[in-house]
């Protein structure tokens, strides 16, 4: 019954601070710290949902997102992009490379869970 | 031989002025040549300058769009954790600790706030700032900001009223920034009355929705009111400044609202209050439409 969600996200603390938020909200979270790893357990996992922040070391957001939309057992999982990298359009940018939703950094951590199931429920 | 008859056939005064026409020829051509070169090399440093100068500026907002970035991560996890603790999700707090991480909380709401306006300003004036113009309610985006606002003029004991005309609904702007700017009247008025109250109003035209933001605030003195929607102006900018904020907000204002087509103004009287106004295109597509678009439905 616990839904199953893969975050990718570099920053320690972030990562340590939204996958215990996700958990006490009743997700499964699986976590990865690069963007490799996150397509690794997307393939093991088969996670119902991706979140994903943009900056990441070596393959960024935008190529992770091209990766999942790459392989066909991942493509139709939809990817939350969660990110701070505040240039201009760069929402616009994100859903027109495949996210289905964008969260921006910092998260509103009252809003974080509907902020989620609203991206879900509008992008399929 | 040749040259002789030459000179016997031609006189003495125009020999003379041909000499001197091929000398003043010469000294023009060396002259020009002069001229031109110095041009070149003016011409030449001055591009070189403004290479220079254009290369900051995108050194500038590239910097900044990178600070702002970097301030972002570690504020997220802030404010998160903030939450988590307030939420009690990670253990029951005694109510001490629940006033300061709430202190916490809104000191770093307030952070998060001045690296906004930081980046608005930088890509403003790097001129990257786009809009993302939508179709949407007014009236509901209004009465959603003056809920919002209640909570802090019930706080310092003031009244806010507002009167919204038959006639406003639709309006075609950037939502997000429209509200960001009535965000900011409305965060004034409460910033600048101690006593009386707020009353905002929204009427229309043909071609705009005139929104105006009210108060019985301290107001603002006529030598000051020119420089109040200039960036980084705090008409008390003293080390003894009572009220916080960057100087920012009126600036990003007026500029965001001028890309919607549209004009701010105030009018104000030291005492009795201010009285801004926001004359906002029904349509800013119409307005201008090269660079907006209706992509994002
Ligand atoms: N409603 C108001 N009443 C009195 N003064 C105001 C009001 N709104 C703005 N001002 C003056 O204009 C200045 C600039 O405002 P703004 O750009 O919003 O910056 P900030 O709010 O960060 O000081 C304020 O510092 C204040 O002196
Ligand atoms: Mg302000």
């Amino acid at each position: 019954m616990k839904k199953n969600l893969l975050l990718i996200e570099d920053n320690e603390y972030n990562l340590y601070m939204m996958s215990f938020l996700l958990e006490k909200n009743g997700f499964d979270v699986k976590v990865a710290k690069n963007g490799k790893d996150g397509i690794m357990l997307a393939l093991s996992e088969k996670p119902e949902v991706i979140l994903l922040d943009i900056q990441l070391p070596e393959m960024d957001g935008y190529q992770v997102l091209k990766e999942l939309k790459n392989h066909d057992e991942l493509k139709n999982i939809p990817v939350i992009a969660v990110t701070s990298y505040a240039m201009p359009g760069d929402r616009e940018k994100i859903l027109q490379a495949g996210a289905n939703g964008y969260i921006e950094k910092p998260i509103n951590p009252d809003t974080f869970i509907s902020d989620i199931l609203k991206c879900l429920k509008d992008g399929s | 031989m040749f040259l002789r008859d030459y000179m016997v056939v031609i006189p003495g005064w125009v020999f003379f002025l041909i000499v001197l026409g091929i000398g003043i020829l010469i000294t023009s051509v060396t002259w020009a040549l002069i001229l031109k070169r110095r041009v070149e090399d003016r011409t030449k440093k001055l591009k070189m300058a403004l290479e220079k100068a254009q290369e900051a500026d995108r050194l500038k907002s590239a910097f900044l769009a990178a600070m702002s970035h970097e301030l972002r991560t570690p504020l997220n996890s802030i404010i998160g954790f903030t939450g988590i603790l307030l939420k009690g999700l990670a253990g029951p707090l005694n109510e001490e600790q629940k006033r300061q991480l709430l202190m916490v909380k809104e000191s770093s709401q307030h952070l998060l706030a001045l690296i906004n306006d930081i980046l608005d300003i930088s890509k403003i004036e790097a001129g990257e700032l786009k809009l993302f113009p939508s179709r949407f309610d007014l009236r509901a985006s209004l009465e959603k900001l003056i809920g919002m606002c209640r909570h802090f003029t019930e706080k310092k004991g003031l009244y806010l009223e507002f009167n919204i005309t038959e006639g406003v609904h639709e309006v075609i702007a950037d939502q997000k920034r429209l509200e960001q700017v009535l965000i900011n009247l409305l965060t004034n008025a409460v910033k600048f009355t101690e006593k009386g109250g707020i009353t905002v109003t929204c009427t229309a035209d043909q071609k705009n929705y005139i929104i105006s933001v009210k108060d019985t605030g301290i107001g603002i003195n006529g030598n000051y009111l020119p420089l109040i929607f200039e960036p980084f102006r705090q008409i008390d900018s003293g080390l003894s400044r009572k009220y916080e904020g960057t100087g920012l907000g009126l600036s990003i204002s007026k500029r965001l609202i001028e890309m919607m087509g549209g004009k701010i103004f105030v009018e104000s009287e030291p005492g009795k209050g201010s009285n801004f106004t926001v004359v906002l295109p029904k349509n800013m597509e119409g307005q201008d439409e090269k660079e907006s678009s209706l992509d994002r439905g």
